[in-house]
């Protein structure tokens, strides 16, 4: 078994390239990488559940480990990369409510707050080691930040993105504070893939912005009342 | 002042002036590679520097004595600025020396200096040159005092010196928050040294320069020191950068062999650092200049955000 200073180590090295990842994913305007980026995002935290495997050596976390490589690693990734290049729109460039800029910022404040607050619940209880305390912390406000990422996007499939890494910060969330039952985690991924699976079919509009949907639609001539109308 | 100390003014300064040309040069090459083209030797910036140090340097009559003394100030505060980061070798700091606070303004003297000559020829792309690089400076400087700050607190000393003595003792990164940090560092490298996604260093349309407008007016050896001082400012952010983050290499100690190899693997480190940057800057358009903030708050979101890892934990 490795030492245990050395996985806290490697821990938080992978804590700052989840940040890195989650400010990436909040502040690009480059549709291209935003994927790959977020398959980057949970291969951490495939990575992350493994070290933690390894201090703890509960078999949750391998299952875990195995079930986000196959499903957040590979075929979710896959499946958006395909809509990509259906619809063939390279940048995101409109925001509602926010930009990139102020995103970031609010998120930092964000941070803050999760921070403050959890330091006072956690207070009353025995002192629980640093490491879990800041995993916590960086779970909640990847949830949040993705939660950002959502209202701010118009565009539809960064939309399902940010869902995709708010469900990631619930992932680490879990792993750090609460034993979530692996038969959860295991529904929200197949949740998570029949999502992914449903935008793939949407895909005609997937490229509009949620109000123009309706128009495209009648435009392909997917709904019945449009033959009747045209 | 002890025998040591000055033996590392003199080192220093002569490695961070004969190097930094190589490491434009580098840039430029780079660059040229991603588009195709062979590129410029990587020597040429050192023909450059040579061929302008034999030119007259002629003067616009509107010009004042800010024009005579700027490129002497700029290059004066950069070479200063420059003893306030060990390129190869480390002394124990004497005086003031190494402090981020004075560091940070020697550079803004620089700017300052730079500026006002780019008013004083009288000619309208200097001035908007120098509008424009002092409204971006007043952006970027909040964010840059933040990211020493962070520095700052990771290391608990105020002084260059010691952050390099301690990096080189441990021979790795001390905290994981270092590679933030290191990312809020590449972000100001890129807008203080008037790079791309800021600044196009190649051309000279009207729309586009900051830097070169600031200059356009420069000629002979003035120019050169105009030039070098430039490469000179880029060279040691990009020291301060490596050898915090990638400290190998670094000698605490002063001997033939161990300087030779220092400085031996800092071009090596600085080679790849350059051609970093030179991928980077071909990778990316030009911002508009009302998007640049957004860059700033970048650096300013993860140095912040080391702060309070620092603070609280």
């Amino acid at each position: 078994m490795i030492e245990t200073a050395i996985v806290v180590a490697i821990i938080r090295i992978l804590f700052v390239c989840i940040i890195i990842t989650a400010a990436y994913i909040i502040s690009t305007r480059n549709l291209l990488s935003v994927v790959s980026v977020y398959a980057l995002q949970s291969l951490t935290l495939v990575c992350i559940a493994l070290a933690l495997y390894s201090l703890e050596g509960s078999i949750v976390l391998l299952a875990i480990a195995v079930v986000t490589f196959i499903s957040k690693v590979i075929i979710i990734p896959y499946f958006i990369a395909t809509i990509q290049e259906k619809i063939r729109i390279k940048r995101d460039i409109e925001f509602h409510y926010l930009n990139p800029t102020t995103s970031l910022l609010i998120s930092m404040a964000l941070m803050l707050v999760i921070y403050m607050a959890l330091a006072r619940i956690v207070q009353g209880t025995p002192a629980r080691e640093n490491l879990f305390f800041f995993g916590a912390v960086l779970g909640i406000s990847l949830m949040l930040m993705g939660m950002m990422v959502t209202f701010s996007r118009k565009r539809a499939i960064t939309k399902v993105l940010g869902f995709l890494s708010m469900e990631n910060g619930v992932l680490l969330f879990g792993m750090f504070v609460t034993e979530l039952p692996f038969i959860i985690e295991f529904l929200i991924i197949i949740d998570l893939i029949i999502l992914v699976i449903l935008t793939t079919i949407l895909s005609v509009g997937i490229d509009s912005t949620l109000e123009d949907y309706h128009k495209r639609l009648h435009r392909f001539h997917l709904l019945e009342e449009s033959e009747e109308v045209s | 002042m002890n025998f040591d100390f000055v033996l590392y003014l003199v080192i220093n300064t002569l490695v961070v002036i004969a190097i930094s040309p190589l490491f434009v040069s580098l840039i430029k090459k780079v660059k040229a590679g991603t588009q195709g083209r062979q590129g410029p030797s990587v020597f040429q910036t050192y023909f450059t520097l040579i061929k302008l140090l034999k030119k007259e340097v002629i003067y616009s009559p509107n010009s004042s004595r800010i024009m005579r003394v700027t490129p002497l100030v700029t290059m004066a505060a950069i070479l200063v600025a420059a003893l306030f980061v060990p390129l190869v070798f480390v002394p124990e700091p004497i005086g003031g020396i190494g402090n981020i606070i004075l560091f940070l303004y020697l550079l803004a003297l620089a700017r300052f200096f730079m500026a006002l000559a780019g008013l004083d020829a009288g000619s309208s792309f200097g001035g908007m040159g120098s509008s424009r690089e002092m409204s971006i400076s007043a952006i970027i400087e909040p964010t840059t005092i933040i990211v020493f700050a962070a520095l700052a607190f990771v290391f608990k000393t105020l002084n260059i010196f010691d952050m390099f003595a301690l990096t080189a003792a441990t021979g790795s990164p001390a905290t994981p928050t270092l590679i933030l940090i290191g990312i809020s560092l590449f972000i100001i490298l890129i807008v203080e040294t008037s790079r791309i996604p800021v600044d196009n260093p190649e051309t000279h349309l009207e729309l586009t320069m900051i830097h070169e407008g600031m200059i356009l007016e420069q000629s002979g050896r003035n120019f050169a020191l105009m030039e070098l001082s430039a490469a000179v400012k880029m060279t040691v952010l990009m020291a301060l950068l490596i050898n915090l983050i990638v400290p190998l290499g670094l000698t605490t100690s002063l001997t033939f062999a161990g300087i030779l190899i220092a400085v031996i693997v800092f071009m090596v480190k600085g080679s790849i650092l350059a051609g970093i940057i030179g991928l980077f800057e071909s990778s990316m358009a030009k911002k508009r200049f009302f998007q640049l903030p957004s860059l700033f708050a970048m650096a300013f979101f993860f140095s912040t955000l080391v702060i309070i890892i620092e603070v609280f934990s």
